[in-house]
């Protein structure tokens, strides 16, 4: 039994982002964005062995959904380069399980998309998403954690 | 320890170094790629349905929950909606029989004046699995794919024969479609009952904008029909999309509006790849 709660605790990252991501649903989570708050945290804040390269996969299939081409693939290989070629901003020793970080991820994804195509709609669109997704983040991080504790 | 510190590090840095370099290859891969993007679609078409196997496994307690909320939802409204629907039918019947004279004196007149329609041949009943519209783009996918016959740049259509969007990418059991709204949509279209052709695009709202009239005097006034041309030869002609809503905008079928599609699929000679 322990054995298989400890399997379980292993698998629970990958398991949670690919449970976010397929549970997209229009203006909610379209094309399970909303995977992207697991995948970040998994990355950079508690790091997760080999997720990486699942993280990685997963901005690949939101991609691809959304018709971004490669979009927030090469901004998580960004991300992920920052945090690996310095120690000034250390992602795992910020408050709030580095919130404002993610924040500045999803934040600088969703200015570039906004200005690329500019309506109104898709500046309304683009703001609640950030919106939404800020808010979720302490929750979903906090169940990850109690999950996987 | 030391060693270990020193190793840890190197493979940190070793890491961030390869996604680093990952960056300059994406992009000039999206420069070069564009815009059939083989590998990228092709690697999708292996990674997505498996994710969503997966992914349809651990999700269906809270699917099954939504499925069953959808479902008393939709019961609760049928009353309503058989009575709308007999009005509608009525209405419909009452105008039966002057559509079919209409429809007959077209066909005359198109003998006559020796005019070869594109016409499906076969259409493909599809599921719309996600409404994946966000940021400027508004995809969705579609549950039929190379399996059922379909490839790139099929026309789909809703039940009530309105224009929804074009295939952009069909794996083998499913097909990604671009929605006339996405800011990348761009189809030749003309004022139905006239010689007036133009552009529509979308702009991610629930309707598009139209222009690039071949009549320059040409203003548009809300009521006109708009439906797609063959000027480009990219798309059939006589495709419905909407109405005029104003001097530029056209009111369009949004993916989030309807869960079931038609894809067209074209014989020889109306074939507009």
């Amino acid at each position: 039994m322990y054995k298989i709660v400890a399997i379980l605790k292993q698998f629970m990252p990958f398991l949670i982002t690919l449970f976010l991501w397929r549970l997209a649903i229009y203006f909610w989570n379209p094309a399970g964005v909303l995977c992207l708050i697991p995948v970040f945290y998994y990355t950079f804040v508690r790091p997760i062995k080999n997720f990486a390269l699942f993280g990685l996969l997963f901005c690949f299939l939101v991609d691809y959904r959304c018709d971004l081409a490669l979009f927030w693939t090469c901004l998580y290989c960004l991300f992920y380069a920052i945090n690996g070629f310095q120690k000034y901003i250390d992602f795992q020793h910020t408050g709030n399980n580095a919130m404002y970080m993610f924040m500045a991820f999803i934040g600088i994804g969703f200015f570039l998309l906004t200005i690329y195509g500019f309506s109104w709609m898709n500046f309304v669109n683009n703001l609640w998403l950030f919106i939404w997704m800020s808010v979720l983040y302490t929750p979903i991080t906090a169940i990850d954690n109690w999950a996987t504790s | 320890m030391i060693n270990d510190k020193l190793s840890y590090k190197l493979v940190r840095i070793i890491k961030a170094a390869a996604a680093a370099a990952a960056v300059p290859v994406f992009i000039i891969y999206v420069i070069i790629a564009k815009p059939d993007y083989a590998i990228m679609n092709g690697l999708a078409h292996i990674v997505l349905p498996v994710a969503h196997g997966i992914g349809s496994v651990i999700t269906w307690p809270i699917r099954a929950v939504g499925q069953s909320a959808d479902w008393v939802r939709e019961t609760s409204q049928l009353r309503a909606e058989n009575k709308a629907l007999r009005v509608k039918l009525d209405e419909a019947l009452a105008n039966k029989y002057s559509c079919d004279i209409a429809i007959l004196e077209n066909q005359k007149l198109e003998n006559e004046i020796n005019i070869k329609r594109a016409s499906p041949y076969k259409t493909v009943i599809a599921d719309i699995q996600f409404d994946d519209s966000v940021f400027h783009h508004n995809n969705f996918l579609i549950n039929r794919g190379k399996k059922d016959g379909l490839t790139k740049g099929m026309i789909v259509v809703s039940f009530d024969n309105r224009m929804v969007g074009t295939i952009t990418d069909c794996g083998s059991q499913f097909c990604r479609v671009r929605a006339l709204a996405d800011a990348d949509t761009n189809i030749a279209i003309r004022i139905s009952g006239s010689d007036i052709s133009g552009f529509l695009h979308g702009n991610g709202k629930s309707k598009a904008s139209i222009g690039f009239f071949n009549d320059t005097q040409f203003v548009g006034r809300k009521g006109l029909k708009v439906m797609t041309s063959n000027i480009s030869g990219v798309l059939p002609s006589g495709i419905y999309i909407g109405d005029m809503l104003d001097e530029k905008n056209v009111d369009i079928l949004r993916p989030n509006n309807i869960s079931r599609v038609m894809v067209l699929q074209y014989n020889d000679i109306g074939s507009y790849k």
